[in-house]
C-alpha cells in the first residue's frame, strides 16, 4: 500500500531523515515512535505530498507521490502536528469546506460531515466558532477533517496530543474500528498507545529506522538479552573485572556504586554473575534482573544510536 | 472546479465579514460621497455658466472620470490590504498544510484565492457605481463610456489583486505581504512614467504601451480597445501564474 524507498530529507545542511525505507501493507496499523526531532513528522509530510524529499521515492497504491500528487492525496487523510483549522469558521462549515476540497460528491457531503462529527464526538460544538474551542476540541476538529470522505489511508501525527483521557480511549476505539478497512500510520511518544493500537512499530532515531517489527517480534528479539542492576558497598572496579569474565556478558556500565550489566539471557549466566560478585567481596547490596518492556526497548534503541553518533543531536 | 469555488467562497466570506473590510468600505463610502457631491455641484454650476455661452459640457469627463480615478487611487491602497491575508496567513496558521495535502492543484488554489478577493473588490466597485447610477435619475448621459470605464476599473483591480496575491505568496508575514503588495503595485504604475523622460520615440512608445495608466485612460475615454483588454488580462495572468509557481514550489523547500 505504502512503499517508502531510500527517503532522505535535508533542511539546508541539516539532515532530518536519512535513507529511510519501509513498507506498510493494506489494513496495517503502524506506529511511528521516536524521540523529539527524530524525523517522524518529516517522513509523514513527505508521504502526504506536502513536501518533496531531497532524494528517494514514495509510492502509494502503486502511484508515485510526486508524479500523481492529486490522485495520491485523494487516498490520504492527514492530521498534521498543528491541526489545520480556520478560527473564523464554524465547525460544521469548516468540515463542509474540507469535504469540498477533498471532492466528496455533493449528495453525500452532509452524511460524510455528519459521520466525521459523530466519530470524533463533536456534536455539541458543531455550531461554534473554531477559535473559541479548547485545544483538545481543535485537535478533534483536525481529526474529523482527516476522516472526511473515508480515505483509505490515514496519517495521524500525534493524534492524541491534547485530548482528555476519555477522548484518548475514544481515539483508541476509533482506531480499532477503522482497523482492517484502513491503513493507518500514527506517530506518538506514548508507548501504551502503540501497544494498544498498532500491529507494528517503526522506531526512528536521528532520521534512521532502528527497529521495524511487530510488537511480539520486538519483545522476542530483545528477550535474548537481559539487564542486571547490581548495587555494591565497595570496590566497584573489582566487581566489574570479575563479572566481565563471565561468558555472555556484553556490556558493563559503572554508575557510582552501581553496575549495569547487559548479558545474554541464561540462568547459568545470571548465576555466574551473582557468584562472581559475591566472590569479589565487594559487598552485594542489591541484585535486580530488569525485565525488558517496550519502554526499555525504546530507550535502549534510541540511546544506543545516539551514543554511537557521538552523543550529539 | 468545485474545490476552487469552495476556496473562493470561504475566503470571500471571511474577508467581507472581517472588521478590516467594514472599515475600508466605510471610509471608501465617506470619501466618495464627499468628493462626488462637491464635483456634481461644481459641474452643475459650470454647466449653467457655459450653457449661457451656448456651450455643452461632458459629465463623463468632468465628473465620472475624476470619480473613477479616485476609486482607482483608493483601490491601489485597499487591495493589498485585502490580499495580504490570502496566503501569508494560511502559512502562519498552518492551514496551508490542509490546502497542500488536499487533492487540488496549485492552480486551483491560486485562482480560488484570486476570485475571493476579486468578489470582495467587486463589492467596492458596486458601491462606487451607485454614484453615477444615482446621477442617472436626474441627468441624461451616454452609458457607453461609463460602462467601458467600469470594465477597465475591474480589470485594473484584477491586476492589483494578482500582484497583491503574489506578494502574499512569498511571505508568511501579513504586514510584509501588504507592504510588498503596495510597493509592487505602485512600481507597476510607475513603469509607464518612464515615457515622459525618454527622448527616443521608440522607447517612449514602448513605455506608453506598457504603462497601465495609459491603458486605463483608453477605457476612461470610452474606447474599449482589444489591445488594452488583452494587456490587462495578460498582466493578471502573469501574476496569478507567478503566485501559482510559488505555491507549487513550497513543496520543494
Ligand atoms: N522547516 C524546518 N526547517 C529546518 N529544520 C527542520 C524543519 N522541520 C524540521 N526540521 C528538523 O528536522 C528534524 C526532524 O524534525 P521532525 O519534525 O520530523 O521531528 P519529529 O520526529 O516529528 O519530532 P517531534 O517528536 O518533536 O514531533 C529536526 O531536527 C528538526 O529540527
Ligand atoms: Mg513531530
Amino acid at each position: 500500500m505504502i512503499e517508502v524507498k531510500n527517503l532522505t530529507k535535508n533542511y539546508g545542511d541539516r539532515k532530518a531523515i536519512d535513507t529511510l525505507s519501509f513498507k506498510v501493507s493494506k489494513g496495517e496499523v503502524v506506529g511511528f515512535l521516536g524521540p523529539n526531532g527524530a524525523g517522524k513528522s518529516t517522513t509523514m509530510k513527505i508521504i502526504t505530498g506536502y513536501m518533496a524529499p531531497t532524494s528517494g521515492s514514495v509510492e502509494v497504491d502503486g502511484l508515485d507521490v510526486f508524479e500523481d500528487p492529486v490522485e495520491v492525496k485523494r487516498k490520504i487523510g492527514y492530521l498534521p502536528e498543528i491541526p489545520p483549522v480556520y478560527g473564523d469558521m464554524r465547525v460544521i462549515d469548516f468540515l463542509k469546506f474540507c469535504s469540498r476540497l477533498k471532492g466528496v460528491p455533493g449528495k453525500t457531503m452532509n452524511s460524510a460531515v455528519a459521520s466525521a462529527i459523530e466519530k470524533t464526538s463533536l456534536q455539541d460544538v458543531q455550531k461554534r466558532m473554531i477559535q473559541n474551542l479548547s485545544k483538545g476540541y481543535k485537535q478533534r476538529v483536525g481529526l474529523a477533517q482527516a476522516l472526511i470522505g473515508d480515505p483509505e489511508i490515514l496519517i495521524l501525527d500525534e493524534p492524541t496530543v491534547g485530548l482528555d483521557p476519555t477522548q484518548v480511549v475514544e481515539m483508541r476505539k476509533l482506531i480499532s474500528s477503522l482497523r482492517g478497512n484502513h491503513t493507518i500510520i500514527l506517530s506518538t511518544h506514548i508507548l501504551p498507545e502503540v501497544q494498544a493500537n498498532c500491529d507494528r512499530i517503526i522506531i526512528i532515531n536521528n532520521g534512521s529506522i532502528v527497529a521495524s517489527e511487530t510488537l511480539a517480534d520486538l519483545a522476542q528479539s530483545q528477550s535474548g538479552t537481559c539487564r542486571i542492576g547490581v548495587q555494591v558497598a565497595r570496590d566497584v572496579e573489582k566487581a566489574k573485572s570479575k563479572v566481565s569474565l563471565v561468558e555472555g556478558v556484553k556490556h558493563i556500565l559503572i554508575n557510582g556504586m552501581r553496575l549495569d550489566i547487559e548479558m545474554s539471557h541464561s540462568s547459568e549466566g545470571i548465576e555466574a554473575v551473582a557468584t562472581q560478585i559475591v566472590e569479589s567481596g565487594s559487598g552485594l547490596l542489591e541484585f535486580r534482573i530488569e525485565s525488558s518492556n517496550l519502554e526499555e526497548i525504546f530507550i535502549k534503541l534510541t540511546s544506543e544510536k545516539e551514543t554511537s553518533m557521538g552523543g550529539v543531536q | 472546479m468545485r474545490a476552487m469555488f469552495a476556496i473562493a467562497w470561504k475566503d470571500f466570506r471571511s474577508l467581507v465579514s472581517s472588521p478590516i473590510f467594514f472599515v475600508i468600505s466605510g471610509l471608501f463610502c465617506c470619501l466618495l460621497s464627499f468628493t462626488y457631491i462637491r464635483q456634481i455641484f461644481d459641474f452643475a454650476r459650470r454647466s449653467m455658466v457655459l450653457a449661457h455661452q451656448g456651450q455643452g459640457v461632458n459629465i463623463h469627463m468632468s465628473v465620472f472620470a475624476s470619480h473613477l480615478s479616485l476609486v482607482n487611487l483608493i483601490l491601489l491602497l485597499a487591495i493589498p490590504v485585502f490580499t495580504m491575508r490570502a496566503l501569508a496567513e494560511e502559512k502562519k496558521m498552518r492551514t496551508y498544510d490542509l490546502l497542500l495535502t488536499s487533492p487540488i492543484t496549485a492552480t486551483q488554489i491560486s485562482f480560488g484565492k484570486f476570485l475571493a478577493v476579486f468578489m470582495s473588490g467587486m463589492v467596492l466597485l458596486l458601491i462606487a457605481a451607485i454614484y453615477p447610477l444615482g446621477t442617472a435619475l436626474f441627468a441624461d448621459f451616454s452609458w457607453g463610456p461609463l460602462i467601458s470605464s467600469f470594465i477597465g476599473l475591474a480589470l485594473l483591480m484584477g491586476i492589483y489583486i494578482a500582484i497583491g496575491l503574489f506578494a502574499s505568496s512569498v511571505t508568511s508575514s501579513v504586514i510584509l505581504a501588504a507592504f510588498l503588495g503596495m510597493v509592487l503595485i505602485l512600481s507597476f504604475w510607475f513603469i509607464g512614467q518612464g515615457a515622459g523622460f525618454s527622448d527616443d520615440p521608440v522607447l517612449s512608445a514602448f513605455f506608453e504601451h506598457v504603462s497601465v495608466g495609459q491603458q486605463f485612460v483608453s477605457f476612461l475615454q470610452g474606447t474599449l480597445k482589444l489591445t488594452a483588454v488583452v494587456y490587462m488580462l495578460s498582466a493578471i495572468a502573469l501574476f496569478v501564474f507567478l503566485t501559482q509557481r510559488v505555491v507549487e514550489s513550497s513543496r520543494w523547500r
